[in-house]
């Protein structure tokens, strides 16, 4: 395995649990051929948090459709805990921007349904105890039996988070799971996730497009360039776990940080701004 | 200021069906009217039509009916559920679909109604052309609604199933299905009507009982009263069935919010 230096320091081979090997993502529409990422190397241990961060259509969500397996790269190979992903990756829990609550199925429903498949059948003891809980821990208690069209953007997404949560999936693709909330809220379940990803040791790979969201919660974030994404710089961060995002905001070191990142990634989004004029 | 106070709702509704009884009165009054003083013989009178329904009951409405709701039944159990599988098998396979559609859709350009000689033909004077016509019409309205429908599920979701490890069978009965609920209703909706019309066309070309073949013999012998009473007792029946599947669409859409409820 190649690895640039930058890389070599974050990984220990045989902890990679996800590994993106010079991957290069073309899509074709009609005649139309774009590149939404163009050669990216990255190596996430187990039980590491990282943020990705970049201007829009960056091809962040792309990376995370792979790491899925819903996506096949157009070059390079994407390795998931030591074998290539070739097909949907069921041990990843994925949230995508978009919510795909089932509009039919009321929020505790949708909540449970991962243990009405015969594939999680056997974690479903006590589900309904577990659903209970889940919905307390993301403040939705009350609106049980409210289908999604009766929830606000929020909420919703906060079903979506649950739903899941609940299964407990070893690692978690989030794409913008606070996207929709206001402030306070947005506060109260970055520090719900914490507690559970420490607690249960999970990997994470988070795409958001607040900075200082990346830099309270992640061990790492990386920096991508504006389209074709690329790796344009890694940080680590190495605040200690477990770790409480609301007083970390106000030391200064976060600040530092927050400021360091945005010199990089202000450049970014002005030249996609610049495009897209 | 005045506000439109919830509390209104019923006594508004109240005023609303006063005011269409008011102009039903009315109007069968001006047509009583008009049969009494004008052409008769044309027109009809309503209290005519009504003494003709009673004269009827007591003779073989009730058989008439039952021969064309058995061929209405029997056909849309037969078509509704051919369509509702062609549809989804075809709509979630779009291999097949690129070799069946030109197929379903050059049959579907066919005005059914002519085959209905061709049917009385191959099946008879009884009740078997009118149910084959019943079930052609009705399979080929599900069959393109849950086609649509089928299409337009949404890959997320079933991506997100997928990632929680769902089997295919799983997807199908927890994504495909109940996505395609609304499209395979709307085409329920559809057929209940042309399922009559087909019934009705049937009789009224050859047949020896149902309500197509009372229209067919009222007109023969110049009986307006008997066409109209005949036309309203289908009426009748079209604006039940309507009435039957705007009660079972509304239960099981009852997660879509209300202002797509239509």
């Amino acid at each position: 395995m190649k690895m640039t230096a930058a890389q070599k320091i974050h990984t220990q081979p045989d902890m990679a649990q996800i590994t993106l090997e010079n991957v290069t993502v073309e899509f074709t529409s009609r005649a139309l051929t774009v590149k939404a990422v163009d050669s990216i190397s990255l190596d996430i241990r187990q039980g590491e948090f990282v943020a990705l961060v970049g201007p829009s259509g960056c091809g962040k969500s792309t990376a995370l459709n792979m790491i899925a397996g819903l996506l096949k790269p157009s070059a390079g190979s994407v390795t998931y805990a030591g074998a290539p992903v070739a097909g949907p990756n069921t041990r990843v829990g994925y949230m995508t921007q978009k919510d795909t609550l089932l509009p039919w199925r009321t929020v505790e429903d949708n909540i449970a349904i991962a243990f009405e498949l015969r594939a999680r059948k056997a974690e479903a003891a006590n589900a309904r105890e577990r659903v209970r809980e889940m919905i307390e821990l993301v403040g939705l208690a009350g609106f049980e039996r409210h289908y999604p069209a009766e929830l606000s953007g929020g909420m919703r997404k906060r079903a979506a988070l649950a739903r899941m949560l609940i299964y407990e999936p070893e690692t978690l693709l989030l794409d913008e799971p606070f996207g929709a909330l206001d402030a306070q809220l947005r506060l109260v379940m970055q520090q719900e996730l914490l507690r559970l990803v420490e607690r249960r040791k999970m990997t994470v790979v988070l795409v958001t497009h607040d900075l200082e969201e990346a830099v309270a919660l992640a061990d790492r974030v990386v920096v991508f360039t504006s389209r074709p994404g690329r790796i344009r710089m890694m940080r680590d961060i190495d605040f200690a776990r477990p770790r409480v995002p609301e007083k970390l905001r106000f030391t200064p070191e976060f600040g530092a940080i927050c400021e360091e990142l945005w010199r990089e990634l202000r450049e970014e989004v002005a030249k996609s701004v610049a495009h897209h004029a | 200021m005045t506000f439109a106070s919830p509390s209104a709702g019923p006594a508004r509704e109240r005023r609303l069906w006063l005011n269409r009884s008011m102009l039903a009165v009315a109007l069968l009054a001006l047509w009583e009217a008009g049969g009494r003083f004008g052409p008769e013989r044309w027109i009809s009178r309503p209290s005519a039509i009504v003494a003709r329904i009673g004269d009827w009951l007591a003779d073989d409405l009730m058989m008439h009916l039952g021969v064309t709701m058995t061929e209405i039944v029997v056909g849309l159990g037969i078509g509704l559920p051919l369509g509702i599988v062609l549809g989804l098998l075809l709509g979630r396979s779009p291999r097949a679909a690129r070799v069946f559609r030109p197929f379903i859709v050059t049959l579907n350009s066919l005005p059914i109604v002519a085959l209905a000689p061709l049917l009385i033909m191959w099946f008879g004077l009884g009740l078997m052309p009118k149910i084959v016509l019943v079930a052609f019409v009705s399979f080929l309205l599900l069959f393109f609604n849950t086609f649509s429908g089928a299409r337009a599920v949404d890959e997320e979701q079933i991506d997100t199933l997928t990632l929680m490890g769902a089997t295919g069978t799983e997807k199908f009965i927890k994504v495909v299905l109940p996505s395609c609920t609304s499209w395979i209703m709307a085409g329920i909706k559809n057929a209940l009507p042309y399922a009559l019309i087909g019934a009705v066309i049937g009789e009224m070309m050859l047949s020896r009982a149902g309500l197509g073949h009372l229209i067919t013999r009222s007109a023969g012998q110049f009986d307006m009263t008997g066409l109209y009473a005949a036309l309203f007792v289908l009426m009748l029946l079209g604006a039940l069935f309507n009435e039957f599947a705007n009660r079972i669409e509304k239960w099981l859409l009852r997660w879509r919010p209300a202002q797509t409820k239509v």
